[in-house]
Formats: structure tokens, sequence, C-alpha cells
């Protein structure tokens, strides 16, 4: 835990921080505003003081009402990693500016985010699908996204028996599958 | 030729007289009186193809029928030239390379030195479906994958079994609750024999081939008339 | 086998039977209209230039990957590849699992290498519990690391000569790879799906089958690799087929993300051991080799060196093993505070990560894998264009990427 590195950022970035930097165990957190993805990120790589040459993940993250897009860049100046979480974008018309810029490597990363998410990353030449068939109409890791087992949690309600969380007689039958083999 | 209206009568022998001629031992046909189907058209039991160019094909006589066609239960007798054509089949199951998954690696595993498949002439893994008799689906099938195996099983030439290798290709494994996997690979193709395991040893795997073999011997494969569809209730 | 009544199938063969899908004719690539600037760019022909499909299902891909090539005559002058033929959604299933069932969906990522795949998010719920594992644990933790980081680049040995249409390579390595697996086994209860990481530590003591077996095999391992190594390296065919092929610079190779040796091989000595120590490497001394030409020859002898340097930090391990619990004390049902943690180790791909995000509920909220083989993946564009059709598989190869950790 680098409290200079704290101390660091904040001078550096504070009029663009949403949010306090955090640290816990090796990690420093630092929170910002979609917008300001690119003047920080170019920041973090170019400066020789910060020199984040190193982007070691990129992800999507849908908290239920904002979704995020989380970087973790690592330095030799400082111990910690470093984590970039853009925060406040809507679920509904999620967008980024790309990181492609700065790593050609991040290009596959947010192909999958926009895969998984629907987060559009603008600047990035290739955001298609990259896991799902192109054809693929949802997008799986968003939190209105049900899987069969976590169907109880879902507004409908499971309508298999194993999926139903209470006693059996709440199932309505019209409800149940076809039955029929193959 | 003449044209012959009855096929169960020819189904297995054949009349031209040079195959004849050239045939090992012609099989020993008892009718079968003792067992019925239950299903009349099971076991081939005699139908003419509704497709036109077929019928005619099979009527005109020019197509070679497979001397060791077995027609069904009880009604042939297996003499030598059949055993010798099922004994050759059974100890050289080539397999395609259709390794998906973590399941590839124990396959390939298996083919190697310590645990040889080739004892059992199952080495030579084919690139190409033309060239392979059995499908072992080892590894978890997506639905997007689901397609390509599907047109992989399409182009292997019969006769060909499948052996699903991996608790994922028998019923979908711990993956079975997910948005894009296939539960079981018998959701899309017929399968002979299925292996359990995550992934099952080597030694499961050489259990597993020998029993495909054993099938292969007994012909109970049976190719035509496999079934697709998932052995367990879908409303689970 | 069924009580429900099934249809028959009848043969495939027959005219008669269709699918729902016609396969008959191969579909148009790609098969919907392009939708961004470099699908529209690699889909345009130039004169003389042909699309030619590889996979998914190929002899030589390591697994199912499907890479369309951009062919000009023999030289590729591009290439697209397309994931998604194994992904098995884990980071979605791992949100409705426990944090203890959440292990066991990583664990078939990297097949190869599965041990790996549960270290990262085994520290990351660590980090998020504020769990302290036993020294012990963590030196079990090391030890099992380092061996399996030796089966997964014995392997890496075999494919690499298997693509190169070498039979016999490969033959050797699974023997040296049955032997550590068999000595696994031993101590974890499986050949290749461990299972064997737990929050807190792991899950059993060394044993005494497990520790005969290494000792037995740490006396003639280093004579092993030589006599391993000598089938190869000499190999003139070998050698002038891998030497000055798929070069990629130290700059390019920071820009596409590499990492692990893919990365040493280009000169950056970047290894998450060293470079963000964690478990117990600070005790240990092991150097970190690198190379500077990053051509497939140099990740190829990169890897046989880190061997080297695997056996150097297992003899380090059980000389200084300490004594005490293997497992932490911890509740069954496991509920992190709200926060979020990040864990890296250095897999033999790479930096194989996990970003964990807690919601105070007994189930991850999201479990984010950072996986090598994707990144490395994305470098195969950068280094095939100008290369031979069969070198391909040769590039591909030696970056020795696991489908299973690329599509999840």
């Amino acid at each position: 835990m680098d409290r200079a590195f704290k101390a660091r950022l904040e001078t550096r970035f504070g009029a663009t921080l949403t949010g306090p930097v955090r640290q816990r165990h090796d990690e420093t957190e630092m929170r910002i505003g979609a917008g300001d993805v690119v003047p920080v990120l170019t920041a973090l790589h170019d400066e020789p003081d910060l020199h984040f040459e190193f982007l070691a993940d990129l992800a999507g993250v849908d908290t239920g009402e904002v979704m995020q897009v989380v970087y973790h860049l690592w330095s030799e100046t400082t111990p910690d990693w470093l984590r970039v979480i853009a925060d406040g974008l809507s679920r509904e018309d999620p967008r980024v500016p790309s990181a492609t810029f700065l790593w050609k490597g991040a290009e596959w990363m947010e192909r999958e985010a926009y895969d998984m998410f629907g987060i559009i990353f603008e600047g990035n030449r290739d955001l298609r699908r990259i896991y799902m068939p192109p054809d693929y109409a949802s997008f799986p890791l968003r939190k209105d996204f049900f899987l069969p087992d976590d169907a109880a949690r879902s507004p409908g309600g499971g309508v298999r028996p194993m999926e139903r969380t209470q006693a059996p007689s709440n199932v309505p039958t019209t409800a149940l599958v076809r039955r029929g083999g193959a | 030729m003449e044209v012959k209206p009855d096929r169960a009568a020819d189904a297995l022998v054949t009349t031209d007289p040079d195959v004849a001629a050239r045939a090992l031992i012609s099989p020993i046909i008892v009718a079968n009186e003792l067992w019925q189907a239950a299903d009349p058209l099971a076991y081939d039991g005699g139908r003419e193809s509704d497709i036109t160019h077929l019928r005619e094909y099979e009527a005109s006589g020019l197509g070679r029928r497979d001397d060791a066609r077995w027609g069904g239960v009880l009604e042939v007798i297996p003499t030598k030239a059949d055993y010798v054509l099922d004994l050759i089949r059974m100890n050289s199951l080539w397999p395609l390379l259709s390794g998906l998954a973590c399941c590839a690696i124990e396959m390939m595993s298996t083919a190697t030195s310590k645990n040889d498949m080739d004892r059992w002439g199952m080495f030579p893994f084919r690139a190409s479906p033309r060239q392979a008799d059995v499908l072992i689906v080892a590894g978890t099938l997506t639905t997007k994958m689901a397609g390509p195996l599907v047109r992989l099983w399409e182009q292997m030439p019969e006769p060909k079994w499948c052996v699903a290798m991996g608790d994922c290709t028998c019923s979908g494994g711990r993956y079975k609750r997910s948005y894009s996997t296939v539960e079981g690979i018998d959701r899309v193709m017929p399968v002979d024999v299925y292996i359990p395991g995550c992934p099952p040893r080597p030694e499961g795997l050489i259990y597993g081939m020998m029993k495909l073999q054993q099938l292969v011997k007994d012909r109970r494969g049976h190719w035509p008339d496999r079934a697709i569809g998932p052995t367990v209730p879908t409303d689970l | 086998m069924s009580t429900t009544k099934q249809q028959p199938h009848q043969s495939t063969d027959d005219p008669r039977v269709t699918l729902d899908r016609d396969l008959g004719v191969f579909e148009p690539i790609p098969p919907y209209p392009t939708r961004t600037e470099r699908e529209a760019e690699f889909y345009t022909l130039a004169d003389g230039e042909m699309l030619i499909n590889m996979g998914p299902q190929h002899p030589s891909t390591h697994g199912v990957l499907r890479v369309v090539l951009k062919l000009d005559g023999e030289k590729v002058v591009d290439l697209d590849p397309v994931l998604g033929y194994l992904h098995r959604g884990v980071e979605k299933l791992c949100e409705n699992a426990d944090y203890h069932q959440a292990i066991c969906y990583t664990d078939p990522l990297e097949y190869v290498s599965a041990l790996f795949n549960e270290w990262a998010p085994v520290m990351a719920f660590e980090k998020l519990l504020d769990v302290q594992v036993p020294r012990r644990a963590e030196y079990i933790r090391v030890l099992s690391g380092e061996l399996n980081r030796i089966a997964s680049h014995a392997l890496f040995m075999g494919w690499m000569a298997l693509d190169l249409g070498g039979l016999t390579p490969i033959l050797w390595s699974f023997i040296e790879r049955d032997e550590i697996v068999d000595m696994l086994a031993a101590l974890t209860g499986q050949r290749m799906l461990f299972n064997y990481f737990r929050i807190g530590g792991v899950n059993g003591d060394l044993n005494h089958e497990f520790m005969s077996r290494l000792g037995d095999w740490m006396s003639r391992a280093t004579e092993q690799i030589d006599n391993n190594m000598g089938l190869l390296n000499e190999n003139e065919i070998f050698v002038r087929r891998m030497r000055g092929l798929g070069t990629i610079d130290t700059a390019t190779a920071l820009r596409m993300v590499m990492s692990g040796p893919n990365l040493r091989a280009t000169g950056v000595p970047f290894d998450v051991r060293r470079a963000h120590p964690y478990s117990v490497y600070p005790e240990l001394e092991f150097d970190i080799p690198t190379r500077s030409e990053g051509d497939c020859l140099a990740r190829y002898l990169l890897r046989l060196d880190e061997v080297r340097q695997s056996i150097r930090i297992i003899d380090q391990c059980l000389h200084q093993m300490p004594d005490g619990p293997v497992m932490a004390k911890l509740p069954r049902l496991l509920r992190p505070r709200p926060g979020r943690a990040y864990a890296a180790v250095e897999g033999p791909r790479g930096q194989y990560a996990t970003y964990a995000v807690s919601d105070g509920t007994d189930q991850p909220f999201r479990m984010r894998i950072h996986d090598p083989s994707f990144i490395h993946l994305q470098a195969v564009g950068v280094m095939m264009p100008g290369h031979l059709l069969a070198d391909t598989m040769a590039i591909m190869a030696s970056l020795d990427p696991i489908m299973g950790g690329v599509d999840k």
C-alpha cells in the first residue's frame, strides 16, 4: 500500500476524480468519468514519473444501476496495481472512448466487453462480437440476463420446478414445459 | 439384371454371379419365424425407398449391397466372412481428431506412450473426417461449435460411431446451466458410448473404446437406426 | 439407458434426412454485411488474394480456433481469428455460485496449467476476505504450481514440434508430462483439473506417495530435460524453420500487452513473480530468463530455460518447507464485505489475473478472468503477415495459446 502514490495521484488528477482514491492491500483505485478516459490514460501512460506502460486488464462491470469499465495498470514506479474505474456509464447506452490508441492489445478486451455487456468503445476499429455468434441478440453478462439457475431471481420467476424457490404448489400447470422426447 | 420386387429375399445375398463367385462364404439365411419386431418397419423391414431415383436404383440391381449388412435379429447367422469383417472394423477404428477442450489432452495422453491406444489400432488420428471411423468428441460442445461438429459428423462415411468422452459431452457437465453450451452431444448426434469423467482417466477412455469394440463386434452399433435425442426427460 | 421415446435417426447418407440448418454450402464469408472498418478492410480482396478458412477443427490448432486467412499465393497477407467455439460462460456461472464453487469453474480454462487458473481467483478472494494463508500452504502452492509449469512447458515442447510435423517429440513430452501429472494426482487426487487450491490454503497436505515420486523424479529431472532438449535444439530442420520466424520487437509486444515468456523473449524482463511478488516468491532465489531475438526459437528456448528455473524453485521449496497447517480457519459460508480485489499470478503463458467484485453476499458479484492466451492471439495478427502458410502453425504454437482460456 503506497501512501505516497495516493498523494501523487490526488495532486495530479484531483479535478477529474469522481471519488476518493482508495487503497486496499496492494491496490490503488481511482474513479473517473467516461469522458476523462482519454486524457487520464494518456497521462498515466506517457508521463515519466507515472509510466504506466503495462495494461494488465480491461474489464466491463454491470453494477445493476450503472456500467463501469475497469482498467488495471502496472508501472515500475510503484509497487501497487492501479485500478482506474470509468464510472457512470448508463445501462441503456454505455459509451466510452477506446484505449486502442495507446495499447493495440486492448482491442480484443474491448470487443469482449462489448460482447458481454453492450458497451460501445468509440474509436475501436473492430467492435464486433468475439465470443457469441455474430447474430446473437443479447449481452450475456448484464444483470438482466438470467441463467436457468438464476431464474428464480428474475422478474418472471422460474418456470421449471427446479427453478422455483418456493413450494411446487405455486407453479401453474400451464407453465410446465412441453412433454415428449427428442 | 432382372428386377427383384421383393427386397427382403435378396437383401443379403447378391445375385450378381461374378460377385457371388468371389464372396468368401455366403451367409446362411434362416427365415425369422421366432421373433417379430414391434415396429414392422424396423430393421429395414422390406420397405422401399420413396425417393424415386433411389428406388429405381435399388430395383435395378446395379448397386451392390453390402454382403455383411445385418438385416435383423436371428435372420442371419454370421459366418466367417462377417466375423472377419467385424474383426477388421473393430481393431482398426480410426478416430477423428476432434478434441475440443480439456478431455482432448487426456485423449492425447491415451494415444501416447504410457497408455498406448495403438495397441488396439487407434493411433492414427485422422484430420479429415472422410478417413475416420469414430468421432471421439472430447470437450465441451458450445452452441457455436455445434454446427461445425455436426457437419463433421455428416461428412464421416458410414460405418461410423460416436463416443462422448467426458462429462460435458455426456450431459453438459459442469457447464450445464450455461447460456452457450449444448447439454450433451446426444442432442445433436447419435452416441454409442458415453464415458463419464472430468476428464476421464486414460484408462477410462480405453475402457470406453473397448466397449465400443465390443459393440462393433456384436454389431449392436446398428448405425442406421440409432436415435438422436436427450436420454433424460427434458422437463427437468 | 433411455426411458423416453426417441425418434429413430435414419442414416445421414439418406437424402430424406435434413437438419434445421442447411449445411450443404459453406456460408459466405462473412455471412452478414461487414460492420466494422477492420472487417471491411479484411474482407476486401485485392487482385490475386483469396480467403482460406482454417478451423475450427484442424489438426494443429490448440483447440477450436477458426482463423480466416487472406492469402496471396502461399504468403499470408492478413488473418482474422474467430473465437468463441469454446465459450462456456464461466464468468456468468461464477456469479451464480458460491465463492468456493466459483473456483471449480475456473479450473478448465487453461486446462494444461490448471493450478494457476485456481491460484489467481483464490488470491483475489483471499484479499476480499482479508485471509492470511498459512506459510506451509503457500509453499505447497508454489511447489505444485512450479510442477504444473514444468508439465505445461513439456507439453508446449511436444506441441511445438507436432505443429511443425515432428511426431516423436510429442511422445517424449507426454512421458514427461505423465510422470509429473501422476505425481500431482497423488497429491491432489486428479490428473488434470486438479481442484486443489482452496480459499485460505490447499486441500490436503503432502503425502508419502507424492514425496517419494517427487524425490525420484527430481533425481532424474535435469538429465531428462537435457535429453529432451537434445532431441530438438540441435535439429537443423527445427532450428532453421523457427529462427527468424514471427519476430516481434519490444515496443510492439508492449503495445499488444503481451506478458509471460512471449514478452520475455523480446527482451523485457517482466515476470509477475518479481515485478509484483505474491505468495512466498520473495523468499525464493531464481532468475528470470530473457532472450532478445523475439522470434519463435527464442520463445521455445526461453520456456526450456524456465523449466530449469522451476526445478531450482522446487528444490528450494522442499528444503525450506515450514511446518504448520495447510488451511486457514474460515467459516463455511463466506461473505466478504463489499469491495474489489485484483490478483495476478505468473502462469506458464503469461499474467493470469482475476478481478473480483463483492457486494456483501455469498456469491461473487463479478468475477472477471484475465487470460494471457486471449491477449497473445491478437499478436498473431501482427506477427503473421508476410510469412508462408506452413509457418502459421509454427507461430501460433510458439505463442502457446490454450483455447479454453481464450474462449473462457
